[in-house]
Formats: C-alpha cells, structure tokens, sequence
C-alpha cells in the first residue's frame, strides 16, 4: 500500500523530475514555493488526515471507550442514599444474591448450550443453497428476510401467533397435542423466545456462511462426489474444514447476537416474565437502570455481562483454533 | 445444475416447508390486519373476505402513529448521513494516508466495535444527560451514530483499502488537497459501499427499541418501534388493528428489501470475509 502522506514519493512517482517542483506540487500550489502561504497549506495537508479521521474518533473515544471504563468505576459506587459512595464489591454481591440474576446467568447457559442449534441450522441451510437444491435463490431470499425486521415487529407478530388461545396451539388441539403456553410457563417462555431469535437471526449466518462458501473450491467438492461420499462425509470432510474461518466468525457473532440482541424480543414477548424467568442480562440492566433507579447496580451487571462475554469469546475462539490446527 | 445429485428433491421438500414456516408469520398477520374484529374472533385463519384497509388508516390515525413514523424518519435520516460523512471520512483517511498514528486510530475505532450497548448504557445515559441530550432528537441521533459508527469504519476502511492509491497520487499531482481528492474522488468512488454500509445503518436504527426508550422517555418524542409496543396496549381488543399497526411499521423494510436485497447480503458479509 503506497501511502499518499510521504509527499516525495508521491512527487517521484507522478513526475520524472519530481525531486525539485514535487513538494510544492504536492501542495497544489505549483513550482512557486517557500512563500508563508504554501508553508501554511502544508502545515493544513500534513493536518488533513487528522482532521478528518478527528470526528469519528472522538465520538468513539468519549461515547464508547470512555463509558466502558466510567461503567466499571461506577460499578464500584452505592446506589440511593449511598449515591457516590465507594462500597467495593457491594453491588457485585447484591447481585449474586438476587434470583432474577442468577437466573439471567442461568439463560446465559443455555444460550451457550443451544449455540449449535443456532449455527448448524442456517449452516445446513447454506449447504443445500450452495448445492443448488431445486429453488435456491428463492430460499436465500425467503429465508433471510425476518434477519431485516425489528425485534418488535417479529415478537409482536409471534405474541399473535404464540398466543394461549391462538392460532398455533389451535393447531396443536386439532391434532390431538395439548396446547402449550408458550409464552406463560416458566420452563418454556425462554425456550420459546430463543427459537423465536433464531428464526429471526439464522437469516444472517446463511449468508455469511454463502459467502464463505463462494471462497470453497468446487473441485474439491467435485473430487469428493466423484468418489462417491455421501453428503455428510462431504460435510464433514470437505465443508467443515473448508470453511472453518466463516464458522469460526458465525459462531462468534451468533452468540454476541444472543448476548445482546434479544432486548428487542425479551420487551415485546415476556417482560422478563412469566416469574422473571426469561431475564437476560441486558434486560436486568435495563430494569435496574429505568425502573429500579440503581444505576450502580446495573453497571455491576453490565461489567459482569462484559466479562462473560470476553470469557466466551475467547473460549470460543480458542477451542475452534484448536479443532481447526487438528484437522 | 444442482450438485446434490438425485437426493435433490428429499431436500428440497423439508426446504420449501421451512420457507413457508418463515413466510407464513408474515402472511398470516397481513391477512388478519385485513380482518374485521368479527371475522377474526370467528376464526383466526380463514382469509380476509376483502382486501380491507379500514383498520390501515385506523392504525396510521391512532394517536401518535403518524407522529411516531417521522420520529422515525427524521432520526434515521440525520444518523445514516452522518454516519455515512464521519465514517467515509476516516475511512478514507485510514486506508490512503499513512501518518503518525494512524494504526493506533485505527485500533481505537476497531476496539469499540466489541464493546455492545448494554455494557456502557447507563454511562452513556448519563453523559447524555450531563450534555442535556436527553428526550432530544441530536440526543437520539448522537447515540445512533456513536453506536454503529465502528461498524461503519471498519466496512468503509476496508473498502478503500482495495482502491489502489495511484488514484490518489494522480490526483494530488493535478493539485488536489487532501479535502479535494477525499470529496472529488473518494465520496463519489465509494458510493457502492456507502450505499450497502448506508442501508444497514439505516435498517439499525430504524429496528432499534434499546437506544429510543433510554434516550426518549417522552411520548411525544418515542420512535416507530417503541411506539408499535404501546400501540399493543392501546388495541390489545382490537387486534386486527395492531396486524395493521405491524404491518405499517415493517413495510418501508420489506419494500427496501425487495429492492436491495443484494446490497443488504453484501454488507453483511463485508464484515466476514475481510474481518
């Protein structure tokens, strides 16, 4: 990559006789040099990159980096008549004591649990696009269009369809099944709502994932079919490794995903209900931050949900490297 | 040519019911927002006996809902044009130019891109109320734009890094300030990507529930998404008139994804084939 801010070189590069005329024609001003304005127009050039990188990094700096450390110093301080206090770990005990936390933690688990689920549908899905199956460009578009729609739109249309009396348990009476309270048993709300992230979500793995396949060679592919193995030693031998760095980045983003974009759902479908068991980290933040007012509270629970987030992440990471170098 | 081989149609047939378990939320909601009260009590799934768009209007004339709608639209509108400006800036700045500190910058940019909302929301609530930010429209959009501008660098630096930069070379040879070549040259060569980086930012904010409710709490000010969940409340008898309200809420989405699909997919996939 040639870079534009060395201006001699620019100069050489554009003009047999650079040496000379090439610093002021950098400038722009011509052969005409040395006069105080050219010294202030290269003063202004070699500032330009500065200036134009200076607005997105000073939103960045004062309104992401700066809060995530004020959030961990705050998690430090008291809450109500102890505003501003230092009380140490306080708050990180408070929530360890505090059922809705711990069960927001426990459905951390299963989402780390059921993040196979959640890559290996859309991940078969893009196999079968990617072999042509009869229809595949309609599948692609079918099936990523509920990744663009808002997690308000999706639950609200679920809340119809999920609903006690509604349409999917009707269907469930009808052909002899029970009907299920989907949204109102505590053992089965975040179950419900998980699958209803991942019809919504799974769209955009299956892209991703297409797109990792266009970097697949298809002679490999070939080669295997043509000796004859079957489609899952084909998965297994040929696509799997393949793609190990689309998967790797799939699981990654599914589960920060999980992790952090099921307000939308959790808000519309449950309110954290029924019996407080589909909380989520960011919905207790939330709640604690608006209508507990305890602040200090919720960035204790922020800084914890930042940790196991890192935590698993790097886990993650670490483990798919792993499976990646045996292979 | 399909290379499954003859297994072809055993997989197609699972695939084609997955498509219609997908599509037939949807479906399903348009057909009861055409729906009287009546009929929908009656019976949940037998189609709308006309295309009916009373219950559309009454959605659309509720109290706030046309309000809410330009909420919406004016704040996405500010957010996406300026994350577009800020972000092309240093994105250009960052691929092109190399000057002192340009990859620590570029760290800085790339490190926030881990950083969710959740973790920082109530620092960030504060700072914004520090700045008397709150319950405000830059308020809104300083948080939208400070939300997805790492994303929006991180694609738009990694597309000009693929221009090659004796473009650039020739052009500050013709006399072009680093300014000139960045809104000559650059703004105009990037408008593919600004384009798809455009629409996701744009399809971010619009969806978004998080950000709106914590930067406004008043009703006057609330933004299309947080507004469909009090519309819920306010027809929870009459739910053919939320369908509309739904319906209403997600179709500026579904006409922009028929016509940029592609767009959308290559944004999303920017991410992961050059992360």
């Amino acid at each position: 990559m040639s870079p534009i801010g060395s201006s001699g070189r620019v100069a050489q590069a554009g003009r047999p006789d650079g040496a000379l005329a090439g610093e002021a024609a950098v400038d722009g001003r011509g052969p005409a040099s040395k006069s105080p304005r050219v010294r202030n127009g290269r003063r202004a050039e070699r500032l330009a990159p500065y200036v134009l990188v200076a607005p997105a990094v000073l939103i960045i700096v004062v309104l992401r980096l700066w809060p995530l450390g004020l959030g961990v110093n705050f998690s430090f301080t008291g809450d109500g008549e102890r505003n501003g206090a230092t009380v140490g770990f306080d708050n990180y005990a408070e929530l360890i004591d505090d059922p809705l936390f711990r069960t927001a933690l426990r459905n951390v688990g299963w989402l780390v649990l059921l993040l196979p689920v959640a890559v290996a549908i859309p991940g078969l899905l893009a196999t079968f696009i990617y072999l042509r199956v009869p229809g595949h460009q309609i599948f692609r578009s079918v099936y990523f269009f509920p990744a663009v729609l808002s997690p308000v739109i999706i639950g609200a249309i679920f809340n119809l369809l999920l609903a006690f009396d509604g349409p999917l348990n009707a269907v469930l009476g009808g052909s002899g099944l029970g009907p299920v309270d989907w949204l109102g048993d505590p053992d089965v709300a975040m179950f419900t709502v998980v699958g209803v992230h991942i019809w919504a979500t799974s769209g955009m793995a299956l892209v991703v994932f297409l797109a990792g396949f266009s970097t697949l060679d298809p002679a490999l592919l070939d080669a295997a079919r043509v000796d004859g193995a079957s489609l899952a030693r084909m998965i297994w031998h040929v696509i799997i490794p393949g793609l190990s760095r689309t998967i790797q980045f799939v699981v990654v983003t599914t589960m920060i995903g999980m992790l952090t974009s099921m307000f939308g759902l959790l808000y519309v479908m449950t309110s954290g209900g029924p019996e407080g068991s589909t909380y989520l980290p960011e919905y207790y933040i939330w709640v604690q931050q608006g209508q507990m007012s305890s602040p200090a509270l919720a960035s204790a629970a922020s800084t914890v949900l930042f940790l196991v987030m890192l935590v698993v992440g790097l886990l993650q990471v670490g483990l798919l490297r792993r499976a990646g170098r045996e292979d | 040519m399909s290379r499954l081989g003859p297994s072809r149609w055993l997989v197609a047939v699972p695939m084609t019911l997955l498509a219609l378990a997908t599509i037939y939320p949807l479906l399903f909601t348009a057909n009861v927002a055409m729906k009287t009260r009546r009929e929908y009590v009656l019976d949940r799934f037998s189609l709308a006996s006309t295309l009916r768009w009373d219950n559309l209007s009454t959605a659309w004339n509720s109290d706030g809902m046309g309000r809410y709608f330009l909420n919406s639209v004016i704040v996405v509108a500010c957010a996406v044009a300026l994350l577009l400006l800020i972000g092309s800036m240093a994105g250009f700045a960052l691929a092109q130019v190399r000057f002192r500190g340009s990859s620590t910058l570029t760290l800085v940019c790339l490190a926030a891109l881990f950083i969710p909302f959740q973790v920082i929301m109530v620092p960030l609530a504060r700072i914004m109320a520090d700045g008397g930010l709150i319950d405000t429209y830059p308020g809104l959009v300083l948080a939208y734009v400070a939300q997805f501008l790492p994303f929006t660098v991180f694609l738009l630096t990694s597309y000009y890094r693929a221009v090659p930069t004796e473009l650039v070379d020739a052009a500050r040879i013709d006399g072009n300030t680093l300014y000139g070549v960045y809104r000559r040259i650059m703004l105009p060569m990037g408008a593919p990507a600004l384009l798809s980086v455009g629409i996701l930012d744009a399809l971010f904010c619009w969806n978004d529930v998080l950000i709106s409710l914590l930067m406004m709490p008043s009703a006057d000010h609330r933004t299309l998404m947080v507004g469909i969940t009090s519309l819920r409340g306010q027809y929870s008898a009459d739910i053919p008139t939320f369908a509309a309200g739904v319906l209403i809420a997600g179709l500026p989405v579904l006409v922009t994804y028929l016509f940029l699909q592609r767009q959308i997919a290559d944004g999303v996939t920017a991410g992961a084939t050059k992360g």
